[in-house]
């Protein structure tokens, strides 16, 4: 259940890479996106760690899982601090 | 519950025994699954060559049907679904899926048992579409693929504890070695498949309260029920309450109490767009923390090693364009020997026809027509081969995903999604399976342009085409000490296809197809070892798709060609003067002043005609015109290219070829739209002739303007001698 209480604190995009953050709140205005990104596993609450950066895009594990995702969608995906999430 | 015993639910099958003749065809078993976890590999493992391709009625979507052979000689169909990840999904190759699983389709039955394919190393996101599945009573059974990935990887599954938790049968399985194959076909055969639990995951109170309230109405207002019902209230429920307005297919008294469920959620703080794949995904988590275990990852994972590099902002441009070179470098020199076995062995056929089949009408049909005309199409069977089987290594191996990573960049320059890359790369093979796979593209402008483009890149059709025109004219040369200039042209083509589909992309991105800025989101699956056999089958399955359009469409134009250019018959005359006289010298004179401008003559006019058909049918066409042109020879054909290029203009004596022609030639394929399957196919996916005929008349008027520019840029270079 998603009682949104925790506030948001950065997004995905700056995310530091290699440290698993938690989900806090997907807010990309396509809705389809949301429920595609919600459907592959990046759903509120759940664990997700940026392995790698290129240019302009980015890989993340979620689920043991790799997506590939572009820098703009990853700015519309609220994260926890890394400190606050443990590790993926 | 414990996991249903064999055969103890339905007695699936049993009808079957009793009437094997008659019922088995009825029996329909469907694999469905997430995309990358292996579910065309079990596909082709069940099935082996036993399968039909084709497509859904009405849609382009891939229809794979195979024959699945069970124990005491029981047989049913097997059907490979669209991959998906939920069966709420909005993607129409998704959708096909669920409506035939839920049974919705009228043009395929509903399945009898349902085989759904888990990744064994990613469990969580595979049983997301697994309760799915048991929520609507789907008689299951799980096929737990590439299990020994997952030992690798340090994941442990408890089998039985699945099973109790999900109450269906549970599989282990490695498919790419066909490990758990047999006994996965006899708990087919035993039809184990069970139903399962369905809905063990919860919704919080609140919502589960609002959410039956809302199952009531539509079942009073709207005659709905059960889980049909239960989807419609989520999907009202998660909906913006603004869209409501505009959805006047519901009762105005259920719009009113779906605004005001929307408002009290929202007061005690419920995201109502992510409640309910949350708490399913938490049930998920619950079940998956009893069922699977990992171990600690101690450093990085091979995938993450390669990735590192494959993925790098410049050696990951670098490594695509290496294998690219590889790839259209190994098409023309590893198939060189295969080509001339295949050559040989219809020169063979052909002496021994002429030897046994006295000279006449039915001796030259027969070599010069049929035979000439089909054995210049076949001679490129090994090329096909080899780019499906890159292709479908590349594919298989997890790679392709990366090239679609890396080249979202230059996607992104020109408008189009990274996603594009894959139907632009798989219409290097035929542009109609890559305007199929258009379909993955959410964006209905980025895949109308990405389908507009498509039939620029360079198709398999082509590749006798150039081949021929390489081979040739294109001195044999060493460049670098390790390409050569066949190589490099044949991938200056390719470039050229590439580079005119980026461009008019862009183009039509800025102006009639504006569009927001496309979302790259994409999975990656775990690179591993192609599976031989998957990548075999499809290989061959390719392979007799070319060599069925030889013997039947390319043999009947190719018969029908040799009669146009022998008749009317006009004993006496040289070769030369009787082709030119005959109906197909007239067609090709009569376009000669259209394409003069170009540096084609008539012959190459009659080959551009003839290509309308299919464009390797210009290879046929030549080697038909030019065997009948050398009609005086007996026995054995020669060279095509050899005859190509002795050919001379008997009033002015010059060459009818030359490089610059054949360059001119070559870039005129690249460019223009001569295939009716790619226009047909075009016409189903975009339900209208308009932009078939837009995509003709640009291609056509691109293709004409830069071979004329090329054309008169080589003669004013003093190319065209």
């Amino acid at each position: 259940m998603t009682m949104t209480n925790v506030q948001p604190h950065t997004t995905l995009a700056n995310a530091p890479l290699g440290r698993a953050v938690r989900i806090t709140r997907l807010h990309h205005p396509r809705k389809e996106i949301a429920t595609r990104l919600r459907e592959l596993g990046m759903c509120e609450n759940a664990l997700i760690r940026c392995v790698l950066r290129g240019n302009g895009n980015m890989i993340c594990e979620v689920q043991n899982m790799r997506i590939g995702l572009d820098n703009r969608l990853a700015g519309s995906i609220m994260v926890t601090a890394p400190e606050e999430a443990g590790t993926a | 519950m414990t996991p249903p015993a064999a055969g103890s639910r339905t007695g699936l099958f049993r009808t079957v025994r009793k009437h094997p003749a008659g019922a088995l065809k009825a029996r329909t078993v469907a694999l469905v699954g997430n995309p990358n976890c292996g579910k065309t590999t079990l596909f082709n493992a069940l099935t082996g060559l036993r399968q039909r391709v084709g497509n859904y009625p009405g849609v382009t979507v891939e229809k794979k049907e195979g024959r699945l052979a069970l124990q005491d000689g029981i047989q049913c169909t097997l059907i490979d679904l669209p991959g998906t990840y939920s069966l709420l999904a909005s993607a129409p190759d998704e959708q096909i899926a669920t409506d035939i699983l839920l049974g919705r389709a009228s043009h395929t039955a509903r399945p009898d048992l349902v085989v759904c394919v888990v990744d064994a190393c990613n469990i969580e996101r595979s049983l997301y579409l697994v309760s799915q599945l048991l929520d609507r009573s789907v008689p299951l059974v799980i096929a737990l693929n590439m299990v020994d990935a997952a030992e690798r990887n340090g994941i442990t599954v408890r089998l039985r504890v699945l099973e109790r938790e999900l109450g269906v049968r549970v599989v282990p399985t490695v498919a790419s070695k066909r490990r758990g194959v047999e006994e996965l076909k006899r708990v087919i055969g035993q039809g184990a498949g069970a139903a399962g639990k369905s809905r063990q995951w919860r919704l919080p109170e609140p919502v589960q309260r609002e959410c039956d309230e809302l199952i009531g109405l539509l079942d009073e207002h709207h005659q709905l029920k059960g889980p049909d019902a239960f989807d419609e209230a989520a999907a009202l429920l998660a909906t913006d309450t603004a869209d409501l307005e505009r959805m006047v297919r519901y009762d105005p008294v259920l719009r009113d109490h779906v605004r005001r469920d929307h408002q009290r959620l929202e007061f005690l703080g419920v995201d109502r767009r992510s409640v309910f794949v949350e708490a399913r995904y938490q049930w998920i988590r619950t079940l998956c923390a009893e069922a699977v275990s990992q171990e600690p990852r101690n450093g990085d994972t091979l995938t993450h090693r390669i990735d590192r590099i494959v993925t790098h902002r410049v050696w990951g441009i670098v490594i695509f364009a290496g294998i690219m070179a590889l790839l259209f470098q190994s098409i023309f020199t590893w198939a060189a020997l295969p080509m001339a076995w295949i050559h040989d062995g219809f020169d063979a056929l052909s002496l021994l026809l002429t030897r046994i089949i006295p000279p006449g009408d039915l001796r030259n049909l027969l070599v010069r027509g049929a035979l000439g005309g089909v054995a210049a199409v076949v001679t490129f069977l090994p090329q096909i081969i080899l780019l499906f089987l890159f292709i479908g290594v590349l594919e298989d191996s997890g790679y392709m995903a990366r090239a679609a990573f890396i080249m979202d960049r230059v996607m992104g320059r020109v408008g189009l999604h990274g996603k594009s890359f894959i139907p632009l790369l798989s219409s290097f093979a035929c542009a109609i399976p890559g305007i199929m796979a258009t379909r993955t593209i959410e964006n209905s402008k980025d895949r109308l342009a990405t389908m507009l483009v498509a039939p620029l890149m360079s198709c398999s059709a082509r590749l006798p085409v150039y081949t021929l025109l390489i081979a040739a004219f294109i001195p044999a040369r060493s460049v670098l000490g390790i390409f050569t200039a066949a190589g490099l042209t044949l991938l200056s083509m390719y470039g050229l296809g590439l580079f005119a589909a980026l461009g008019m992309a862009w183009l039509f991105k800025k102006t009639f197809l504006k569009s927001s800025v496309p979302v790259f989101l994409m999975e990656l699956p775990e690179y591993k070892i192609p599976s031989i056999r998957s990548v075999l089958v499809q290989v061959a399955e390719r392979a007799y798709s070319f060599l069925h359009r030889a013997g039947t469409i390319i043999l009947g134009a190719s018969i029908l060609l040799w009669f146009l250019a022998s008749y009317p018959r006009m004993d006496g005359a040289l070769p030369a003067e009787r082709l030119q006289h005959s109906y197909a010298g007239l067609a090709g004179r009569f376009i000669e002043p259209v394409i003069r401008p170009l540096g084609f003559d008539w012959k190459v006019g009659i080959g551009l005609v003839s290509s309308l058909l299919q464009r390797e049918m210009f290879v046929s066409t030549m080697g038909t015109i030019y065997n009948i042109d050398n009609a005086n020879d007996e026995g054995g054909q020669a060279s095509l290219r050899d005859r190509m290029n002795s050919d001379r203009d008997p009033a002015t004596g010059l060459p009818t070829f030359t490089a610059l022609t054949a360059v001119c030639l070559m870039v005129y394929y690249v460019l223009a739209m001569q295939c009716l399957s790619t226009v047909a196919v075009m016409r189903r996916e975009t339900n209208s002739w308009r932009w078939p005929a837009f995509q003709i008349a640009y291609m056509s008027a691109l293709a004409y303007g830069v071979t004329f520019v090329v054309y008169r840029a080589g003669l004013w270079l003093g190319l065209g001698g």
